[in-house]
C-alpha cells in the first residue's frame, strides 16, 4: 500500500506543473512540456519496472496508451479537426441572454454528440459571439461547466463512463433517468450564469464596449456546414466502440474482445481499431472537402490539441498507480449510501479519468449484494446507487481542468483567443464556489 | 530614466501595431486584443501606464498577444513578431509602478474636460455640452436656452429618431424614456426604451433577429451612442441625458457634463403648477420619473446618476431660476471658450 502511494508521486508532480509553471514559468513551461511529462513519465516507469518487473512495467504503460489513450485522444483529435472546420459568420451580439441559450443548446447537445463534441462545435461560436467584450473568461468556465460535462449525462454517447456502463449492461436509455438532475443543475448554473454575466455585461458597457450592430438585421453564415456528416460519422464511431465488443463476431471463445496483439495481455481490439478507423478517416474527409479559408477564419491552429496530447499522455501514465489503489481498495473502502457514492466517485473523477472511476464503483456497488435494482454483468445495483455513480462521474469531472478533456481543450482554445482564462487554481476556486454548492443541492434533493 | 508622455505613447502604439500585425498574420477575427480604434485604445494603454497598480493589466494584455503571435503559421514573420513583442515586454517591465505625485487630478477626465478648453481642448473639437436633470428641475427649458443663447443645436428626442430609423424598427413600439414628458401620459411611460410588456413569439423572434440577439433597449443604447459619438464629431451641440456623458467619456470625446437638480419641494411645485396635479400625484410623478431615469443610468454606465463626482458641474436650479440657471452657464462657458479662443468657431457654426 504504501509502495503504491509513493508510485502516485508522479501524477501529483505532474499535477502540480500544470498548475504552477504556467504561472511562474509560463514560457518555460510552453515550450518544455513534453520534457517534463517525460520526467514525471519516466520516475513513475523505472520505480515501477524495478518493483514489479519490466515486462509488467512494458505491460502496463502499453495497456494505459494503447487501451486507454489511443481511442481517447484519436476521438478529440476526429472532433477537433471537423469542427474546426466548421465557421461561424454573422453579428449576433453575446449578451447575457444569448450565452444563456448558448449553453443551454450546448448542454442539451452533449449527451448526443458527446460533450467533447459539442464543445468544440460551440466554442469558437461563443468566442466569436463575445469577441466585443471585455470580461469573458467566466462564460468559458460555465461552457466547461455545462457542455464539457454536466450536459453529457442522459446518453451513453455523452461521456466514455455512461458508454463504459452501456458495455457492462445498463440498458442505452437508462440515462434519461438522470435528466431531472441534468434540469436542476443546468437551471440552477444557467440561472447563476445570467447574473454573473449581466453584472460583466453592464461594467463591459459602462467602459464603452459596444458590438457592431450598425446594419439593421442579423445575419448569420455557417461555413462548412456539411462537416456535421463527418461529426455524425465519429458519433457512430463511439456508439460502434460500445456496441461491437458485445457482439458474438468479435469475442474469442473465451469472451475476450478480439484484435491485434501487442504485448503480453495487451490487445488492440478491433472495436477500437474500427473507432480509430472512422474517426480519421472523417477527420481526412473534412479537411479535404473544407476550404482553407474556413480554418483561418477560425483561427484554427493545432497548437491546443497538441497541448492536450502531450500533457494527457503523462496523465495517463502516472495516474496508473492511483487507479490501482482505487480498484484494490474500492470495494473496501465502506461506500455503500447513494451520497457516498456520488461524492466518492466525483471527487475522484475530479482528478483521475472518471471512466474507470465510475467502473469501480459500479463494480462495488454491484459487489455489495443488493437484491433490487438494474441488472448489470457487475450485479444488481439499485438505481438510486446507479444515478448517484453516474451523476458523480460525469458531473463532477467538471471540478479541475483535467476531470474531462474537453475542459483542458476548451481552455486551450480560450487561451489562443484572446480570453483570459484562470489558472489551475484559479478554476478550482470558480468550481469550489459555484459548483460544489450545487452538487450539495444534488445530494440533498437526490441522493440522501 | 525620465518618461514622458512622449515615449509612453509611442510605447503604446507599438503596442497596437504589434496587436494588428498578428492579426493580420493570424487573417482571422476571432480573438485580438486591441479591437476598437487605434487613438482610444492606444490613450487607454498610456492610461494603464501611468496609472498606479495597473501595470499588470498591461503586462496581462501583453500575454494574450503573446499567446496569439505564437501561433502564427509563418515562421520568419512568428520569430519577428516575438522579437518585437520581447522587447516590447522588457520595456514595459521596467517602467515605474507609479507616475503619481499626489495631485488629485485625474488625468482621463481632465483630458475630457471641455471647459479646461486652454490647456486641453484641441481647437478642432466641437463643443458638446451633456446635461443630466432631475424631474421637475427645469433643466430641459435650461438646455433648450443655453442653447439658444449660444447658438447651438439642441437634441433630446430628436436622437432617438434618427436611432430609430437606423435600426428601421417601428415608432410606435419602442418608448423613449431618455426625455421627460411633459404631460402626464408620456411622464408615465414603461422603463427607458423598453418595448410593449406583451410580446407574441412571433415578435420575439422578430426582434432578436432585428436586434442581433440584443434586447431592444439595448441595441437602441449602442445604436444611439454611435450616433452621439458621429454627431460629437460634426458640430458642436447640447444634449439631454442619453448617457451622453458617458458615452462620451468612453470614446475620448471632450465634452462638458451637468447635472441639473433641485429641492424635491420646490420640483413638486412645478410640476403642480404646470401639470395642474395634486401634490400627491405630483411627488409620485418625481419618484417614479427619477427611478426610472436612476435605473436606466447607472444600468448602462454604472455610475450613480446624480452624484456629484460624476458630473463637472452641479447646478440647484432653485438657486438662480430657469433663467438665470442658463444666463450662469451661458456666462461660464463663454469665459471658458474665450479664453480657448473657442467661442467664434461654436458660435459661427450655427450661422
Amino acid at each position: 500500500m504504501n509502495r503504491e502511494l509513493l508510485l502516485c508521486i508522479p501524477f501529483a508532480g505532474l499535477l502540480l506543473c500544470i498548475a504552477v509553471l504556467p504561472l511562474v514559468k509560463g514560457e518555460w513551461w510552453e515550450k518544455n512540456q513534453p520534457l517534463a511529462v517525460g520526467f514525471w513519465s519516466l520516475l513513475f516507469i523505472v520505480p515501477f519496472a524495478v518493483l514489479y518487473g519490466s515486462g509488467m512495467a512494458l505491460e502496463t504503460v502499453l495497456e494505459c496508451l494503447i487501451g486507454d489513450y489511443l481511442t481517447f485522444i484519436v476521438l478529440l483529435f476526429g472532433l477537433f479537426c471537423v469542427s474546426g472546420n466548421i465557421a461561424m459568420e454573422g453579428d449576433l451580439a453575446g449578451s447575457p441572454r444569448v450565452n444563456v441559450g448558448l449553453l443551454l443548446l450546448g448542454t442539451l447537445l452533449s449527451s448526443w454528440i458527446g460533450t467533447t463534441g459539442a464543445s468544440m462545435l460551440m466554442v469558437r461560436p461563443v468566442i466569436k459571439m463575445n469577441s466585443w467584450r471585455k470580461r469573458k473568461s467566466h462564460i468559458m468556465v460555465f461552457f466547461i461547466f455545462l457542455v464539457s460535462n454536466i450536459g453529457g449525462c442522459l446518453t451513453p454517447i455523452g461521456d466514455p463512463p455512461l458508454l463504459m456502463g452501456f458495455m457492462r449492461g445498463v440498458p442505452f436509455f437508462w440515462s434519461l433517468h438522470l435528466l431531472p438532475m441534468l434540469l436542476f443543475n443546468a437551471a440552477v448554473l444557467l440561472f447563476v450564469f445570467y447574473w454573473l454575466d449581466r453584472r460583466a455585461y453592464r461594467k463591459d458597457i459602462a467602459e464603452g464596449c459596444k458590438p457592431d450592430i450598425s446594419k439593421p438585421g442579423t445575419e448569420v453564415k455557417i461555413l462548412g456546414l456539411h462537416n456535421l456528416v463527418f461529426l455524425v460519422m465519429i458519433v457512430a464511431a463511439v456508439i460502434l466502440s460500445g456496441t461491437l465488443p458485445g457482439m458474438e463476431a468479435f469475442q474469442t471463445a473465451e469472451g475476450h474482445v478480439r484484435g491485434i496483439p501487442v504485448y503480453g495481455e495487451v490487445t488492440l481490439t478491433f472495436p477500437a481499431l474500427i473507432e480509430i478507423v472512422i474517426i480519421l478517416l472523417a477527420a481526412f474527409l473534412s479537411f479535404k472537402t473544407t476550404g482553407q479559408e474556413v480554418r483561418r477564419k477560425n483561427h484554427f491552429t493545432w497548437g491546443a490539441i497538441k497541448e492536450v496530447a502531450v500533457l494527457f499522455v503523462g496523465i495517463f501514465i502516472t495516474m496508473q498507480p492511483a487507479l490501482m489503489l482505487l480498484k484494490a481498495n474500492g470495494a473496501s473502502l465502506g461506500i455503500t449510501e447513494p451520497w457516498q457514492m456520488f461524492w466518492a466517485t466525483g471527487a475522484l473523477s475530479s482528478f483521475l479519468d472518471n471512466t474507470p472511476t465510475y467502473l469501480v464503483f459500479l463494480t462495488t456497488a454491484g459487489s455489495l449484494g443488493f437484491s433490487q435494482g438494474l441488472a448489470t454483468t457487475l450485479g444488481t445495483v439499485p438505481v438510486v446507487i446507479l444515478e448517484a455513480v453516474s451523476c458523480g462521474a460525469v458531473f463532477m469531472g467538471a471540478n479541475t481542468y483535467i476531470g474531462n478533456a474537453p475542459n483542458f481543450m476548451v481552455k486551450a482554445i480560450s487561451d489562443e483567443n484572446g480570453i483570459r482564462m484562470p489558472s489551475f487554481f484559479g478554476y478550482i476556486l470558480w468550481s469550489l464556489a459555484f459548483l460544489v454548492p450545487v452538487f450539495v443541492l444534488d445530494m440533498l434533493v437526490f441522493f440522501l | 530614466m525620465e518618461y514622458t508622455q512622449e515615449m509612453l505613447r509611442e510605447l503604446a502604439e507599438r503596442i497596437y501595431d504589434l496587436d494588428a500585425e498578428v492579426y493580420a498574420q493570424l487573417g482571422s477575427s476571432l480573438g485580438r486584443v486591441f479591437n476598437r480604434d487605434r487613438e482610444g485604445c492606444v490613450k487607454d494603454m498610456v492610461r494603464l501606464m501611468t496609472t498606479r497598480h495597473q501595470g499588470h493589466q498591461l503586462r496581462s494584455e501583453l500575454a494574450l498577444i503573446s499567446n496569439m503571435a505564437r501561433t502564427i503559421p509563418n515562421k520568419d514573420a512568428r520569430k519577428m513578431i516575438m522579437k518585437e513583442y520581447d522587447r516590447i515586454l522588457q520595456e514595459v517591465i521596467s517602467l515605474p509602478t507609479s507616475f503619481g505625485e499626489g495631485d488629485i487630478l485625474d488625468q482621463r477626465t481632465a483630458s475630457l474636460n471641455a471647459l479646461n478648453l486652454k490647456n486641453r481642448f484641441s481647437g478642432t473639437d466641437k463643443l458638446i455640452i451633456c446635461i443630466s436633470r432631475s424631474f421637475g428641475s427645469g433643466g430641459n427649458e435650461i438646455g433648450f436656452m443655453l442653447a439658444d443663447s449660444l447658438k447651438m443645436n439642441f437634441y433630446d428626442a430628436e436622437i432617438f429618431s434618427a436611432v430609430l430609423k437606423r435600426l428601421e424598427a417601428e415608432q410606435d413600439a419602442v418608448e423613449d424614456k431618455g426625455r421627460y414628458g411633459y404631460d402626464q401620459d408620456q411622464a408615465y411611460q414603461t422603463p427607458a426604451f423598453g418595448g410593449p410588456s406583451e410580446r407574441g413569439l412571433k415578435e420575439r423572434i422578430k426582434e432578436f433577429n432585428r436586434y442581433h440577439g440584443l434586447s431592444k433597449r439595448d441595441a437602441v443604447f449602442f445604436n444611439q451612442s454611435d450616433l452621439i459619438c458621429d454627431m460629437a464629431r460634426q458640430e458642436s451641440f447640447i444634449v439631454m441625458g442619453r448617457c451622453a456623458d458617458v458615452i462620451l467619456t468612453n470614446n475620448r470625446i471632450p465634452h462638458i457634463s451637468i447635472y441639473i437638480t433641485a429641492p424635491v419641494e420646490q420640483r413638486v411645485n412645478r410640476i403642480m403648477a404646470i401639470q395642474k396635479v395634486e401634490e400627491k400625484k405630483a411627488r409620485k410623478m418625481i419618484k417614479e420619473t427619477d427611478r426610472r431615469h436612476r435605473h436606466y443610468y447607472e444600468f448602462f454606465t454604472g455610475r450613480k446618476w446624480g452624484a456629484s463626482i460624476n458630473y463637472d458641474l452641479c447646478l440647484n436650479s432653485a438657486a438662480y431660476g430657469i433663467e438665470g440657471s442658463a444666463e450662469f452657464l451661458r456666462r461660464m462657458i463663454e469665459a471658458g471658450s474665450r479664453e480657448a479662443g473657442l467661442s467664434k468657431s461654436s458660435a459661427s457654426e450655427k450661422q
